[in-house]
């Protein structure tokens, strides 16, 4: 393991990985929140004005995406 | 003119600076390059809000004060309706719509080239947006929560009742006790929630605009446009969402408070079988 943190950067590849997996989760989440609401939408249209609702969630969802975008700059 | 600033703020390759920077210093003070750009910002939005105040008219003009007007009214709609007594929302409407507003022009202006690397006081730039330094946007979560705490123990009638509200039970019972711990412990991370998000999204907005202004080099502009038109968007969003959630911490706590109030109003000859049915589940039913 010495000799492969020796040749290569390891903290960007650390990076990428944090950055790769910190992203799908929300991704997936936001995708999840939309669909539902659009689904919502379709079957009862009144719902509609439940988009300030949604977003709150999409909120909470992306803190997440933000933490591990935070934390590449604790990796050295 | 605006190619022009877009590619000088690109020139040096996408630096990013996380950290403000000391523009000088008064009587020992730090003042840094983004507490100079709140203060601007602060003077704009008392100076906007104070004419806007005297320009409001029974039938609307039109215009800039119109716009400000159809703000104010979203969200002291939505202020006054996240509270079950209209009388108690319309208290705390004055500290959220200055809040929405100056997280709005804080995040919009923030975009203007000026703002950032373009324009420099010797090393570093001159002004950076308030809310993309955790230090502007921990003081505007820590403010918010404390008003929210403060508003709490007052419309609960106590620090005591207060605190009785995060147990279930007896807090003697150990089930319990970990229970209402742990709600404690959720309630203070929403200072850090609410900031960080309100940070790292207008971080992350500065930082994909000057990658995409880097790589466009000559064609600065037509590639940092479209990243420029979502992030009005997403700074648009996040003043609202900032709003809403500080707004919707408040709300639980104060209804909460209320309703306990008056459960221990009503002895248990007029307490109808019904009591547990209010009228929360109906609203978000129907």
């Amino acid at each position: 393991m010495a000799i492969i943190a020796d040749a290569v950067n390891t903290a960007i590849i650390g990076k990428g990985l944090m950055i790769g997996g910190g992203f799908i989760g929300p991704a997936i989440g936001i995708g999840l929140i939309g669909g539902s609401y659009l689904q919502a939408v379709g079957r009862n249209p009144e719902a509609a004005k439940f988009l300030g609702q949604a977003l709150i969630f999409v909120a909470i969802v992306e803190l997440f995406g933000l933490l591990a975008f935070a934390s590449i700059f604790i990796v050295k | 003119m605006i190619g022009g600033l877009l590619t000088r703020f690109a020139e040096a390759g996408p630096t990013v600076h996380v950290a403000p920077h000391e523009v000088f210093s008064l009587g020992g003070l730090t003042i840094t390059n983004s507490i100079l750009y709140g203060w601007v910002c602060a003077l704009i939005i008392i100076a906007l809000l104070t004419w806007v105040a005297r320009q409001v008219t029974l039938r609307p003009k039109g215009g800039l004060v119109q716009f400000i007007e159809v703000g104010v009214d979203f969200i002291t709609n939505l202020v006054e309706n996240s509270f079950d007594d209209k009388k108690v929302g319309r208290r705390y409407v004055p500290f959220f719509v200055t809040l929405f507003f100056f997280i709005l022009l804080n995040n919009w202006l923030g975009l203007m080239p000026i703002v950032g690397e373009g324009f420099r006081s010797g090393e570093a730039p001159l002004f950076r947006p308030f809310t993309g330094d955790l230090n502007g946007t921990l003081a505007i979560g820590v403010f918010t929560m404390l008003l929210v705490y403060g508003a709490s123990i007052r419309e609960s009638g106590g620090i005591i009742k207060y605190l009785k509200h995060f147990f279930i039970g007896s807090p003697l019972n150990p089930l319990f006790l970990v229970i209402g711990l742990l709600e404690m412990f959720t309630d203070l991370t929403r200072v850090l929630s609410l900031s960080l998000r309100l940070f790292l999204n207008i971080t992350i907005g500065e930082i994909v605009i000057a990658v995409f202004a880097y790589l466009g080099s000559v064609a600065a502009p037509i590639t940092a446009l479209p990243f420029t038109m979502l992030e009005f968007l997403v700074a648009a969003l996040q003043a609202y969402i900032f709003t809403i959630l500080s707004t919707m911490y408040l709300a639980i706590a104060v209804n909460h408070a209320a309703e306990h109030a008056r459960h221990d109003s009503l002895t248990d000859d007029d307490v109808p079988e019904t009591i547990g049915v209010n009228t929360g589940a109906v609203h978000g039913r129907a």
